[in-house]
């Protein structure tokens, strides 16, 4: 028995099953030198089973997801054509539209988000170069069973769907429903560029990331404060999203709803104060809405491109 | 008064240099590993209600100038400040003498009351927030163990010989002679809150890359993304109630200059709107959409409300406690 192998024994003593977590550990003691504690010491990217442009380009695929959305939305048009190029096959962002805000405020904040993640996309494709991935097929679309729909459905917002008389979610018809698309996501990010900071072996990229993942805060935390502040039944639809995203991602409690009247909660944190993490299986498990280990479904009909493209199996 | 005089200098100035920017680089580039045990894994332990185990701890190493644990311990001293301010906010007390105790000379708190919030949503809010921030003291209290350093003097007072009202004279949110009280209103609690937000998410993404150790990297990181979290809800609610108190949204973007000015020349502070007002700017970031980086000696220059290299002044009259505790002269 090797030492990191004793040290995920000690860890798991505890009931709850983690199997994403040991996986996650394996790859970061993977990386280190033999010997105590070494692994306390950030290894180059050489010994790791996923590579820096291998985490970069699942988090680019993520940021075409998000900044695809937004766009539509604050814009009504998805985002540059020449933003979408790459390796892997290239798809489009369908089914979005501008969104019919009544409210000023979230208008602002829509066009704000927008810019910042097209901002990311343009970024994480210039420090990957010509290893960048190509967009792949994204869906943010209001199709009964598109990914929206099914998503909001999955959550108990909306019935479900028949021929006869379908169900559907539009998270462009108001400024709500434009809050409960926003809060699918926003949080993932955070866990996900949490989640990945310590794989990435190279100490620029490493602070970059946690320059997106602090912007990515940033975001959620608008969409959790305005959503907290419409008032009782957005609160409850907000939780019903999170309730959702914690039956897919396994067993572990990574997700919290925005709180009650006098107590809120619009910062999802353990009790130590800090967000938490997802495997990047347990990202793909969210974004492609099944519990399964897939490789394409949800907002990713046809999967993402490059390496990283499996959800993780959850019982 | 001094400090103030010093202040408005500063803000004048229009020179700007780089050194404290390239020192970090440096200090980045020579970071050292702390080595570490089984308890450096439990101290991320998914389960929420996970404790670290305190021992064995990290302890600094002789090769270079900074280890993890002197970046923690400098991080330990921001959330006392956080913690203290949100706890005598949103409650009248502040933390238990058991989470005070540590290495370096323990101080007391000057200042701070409870708000008497009109809004019950600033209400709930500042309550969250005092809960994360002594969550935060807490944890890395655990994560350091016996070599945590002890709570400093802090002053988060809102007289007028307090921290509060030096900030606030400085960014000119209140006049030369002016007073500023966090703890007078809602609003005042919030632009409160405003100085020192952004800046401990600066401070985190700034001393992301001088940790060595993955669990303790990934545990910060988790930090960074609650003081963003409470960073985007302060901003946000600013600039919520800024339709109505246009004032609201000018001190904010005061306040963000004041802290541009005192930190050297690099511009990485920005208020709550765009170059037009009615634009709203809720997330501080550069072209690329990514937040900016501040070096301990530029967090120090913010606390301390002080442009130059000195080692204490501000909100810490005693210094910080901790091998990290100078500020950079810009």
């Amino acid at each position: 028995m090797t030492e990191n192998d004793l040290l995920i024994e000690t860890m798991d003593g505890r009931v709850r099953r983690r199997n994403e977590r040991r996986e996650m550990f394996r790859m970061v003691l993977g990386a280190a030198a033999v010997g105590a504690g070494a692994f306390a010491f950030a290894s180059p990217a050489a010994a790791q089973s996923v590579t820096d442009a291998d985490v970069l380009n699942f988090a680019l695929n993520l940021e075409y997801l998000e900044a695809n959305f937004y766009s539509y939305a604050a814009f009504g048009t998805p985002i540059d054509a020449s933003l979408t190029t790459g390796t892997g096959t290239q798809g489009a962002a369908t089914g979005g539209r501008a969104a019919a805000f009544t409210d000023p405020l979230v208008a602002q904040y829509a066009k704000e988000i927008a810019n910042d993640e097209i901002a990311h996309v343009k970024f994480l494709r210039t420090a990957l170069g010509a290893a960048a991935v190509a967009q792949p097929k994204i869906d943010v679309g209001i199709d009964p069973n598109g990914a929206f729909s099914s998503a909001a459905r999955a959550a108990g917002l909306i019935g479900p769907t028949s021929l006869t008389s379908p169900t559907f979610f539009d998270p462009y018809a108001n400024d709500i429903n434009f809050l409960l698309g926003a809060f699918i996501f926003e949080d993932v990010g955070v866990t996900a560029y949490k989640g990945a900071s310590p794989l990435l072996a190279n100490k620029t990229y490493l602070e970059a990331a946690a320059g997106i993942l602090a912007v990515e805060a940033y975001h959620a935390s608008i969409v959790r404060t305005v959503l907290y502040a419409k008032g009782v039944d957005t609160r409850s639809a907000a939780t019903k999203i999170s309730d959702a995203r914690d039956s897919l991602d396994g067993s572990s409690d990574l997700d919290q709803g925005l709180g009650d009247a006098g107590s809120s909660n619009i910062v999802p944190l353990d009790s130590n104060g800090i967000a938490y993490s997802r495997s990047t299986g347990q990202v793909l498990n969210i974004v492609y809405l099944t519990k399964a280990a897939v490789s394409a479904g949800g907002f990713f009909p046809a999967g993402l491109n490059g390496s990283i493209k499996t959800s993780t199996a959850q019982s | 008064m001094h400090t103030t005089q010093i202040l408005s200098e500063v803000l004048e100035r229009s020179a700007r240099r780089r050194e404290e920017r390239r020192a970090f680089l440096r200090a980045a580039g020579t970071a050292a590993a702390v080595a570490g045990g089984a308890s450096l894994l439990a101290a991320c332990g998914d389960d929420d209600k996970y404790r670290p185990t305190p021992t064995p701890t990290p302890t600094p190493t002789a090769t270079s100038g900074v280890s993890d644990g002197d970046v923690l311990n400098f991080a330990l001293n921001l959330e006392y400040l956080e913690a203290q301010f949100y706890s005598y906010a949103a409650f009248g007390t502040g933390l238990p003498s058991s989470s005070l105790s540590g290495i370096g000379t323990q101080g007391s708190v000057t200042g701070g009351r409870k708000v008497n919030f009109s809004d019950p949503v600033v209400a709930a809010y500042a309550r969250e927030i005092a809960g994360d921030e002594i969550a935060h003291v807490n944890f890395l209290r655990a994560a350091l163990g016996t070599y945590a350093v002890a709570m400093p003097a802090i002053n988060i007072d809102g007289s007028a010989t307090g921290a509060f009202t030096a900030a606030a004279r400085a960014a000119k949110v209140v006049g030369a002679t002016g007073t500023f009280d966090p703890y007078a209103s809602d609003e005042n609690f919030l632009l409160g809150a405003f100085i020192f937000e952004d800046v401990g998410v600066t401070a985190y993404k700034g001393a992301s890359p001088l940790i060595s150790n993955k669990t303790y990297l990934e545990a910060a990181a988790g930090i960074l993304a609650a003081e963003a979290y409470h960073a985007g809800l302060i901003r946000t609610v600013l600039y919520a109630k800024g339709m109505t108190t246009p004032s609201l949204r000018t001190a904010a973007g005061q306040i963000s200059d004041a802290r541009d000015s005192l930190d050297g020349s690099s511009d990485d502070d920005q208020g709550i709107t765009g170059s037009d007002p009615t634009q709203s700017n809720i997330v501080p970031a550069d072209a690329n959409a990514i937040a900016y980086s501040r070096s301990t000696g530029a967090v120090l220059n913010i606390v301390y409300l002080n442009n130059a290299a000195v080692s204490m002044g501000g909100f810490f009259p005693a210094g910080v406690n901790g091998v990290i505790r100078a500020s950079a002269a810009n």
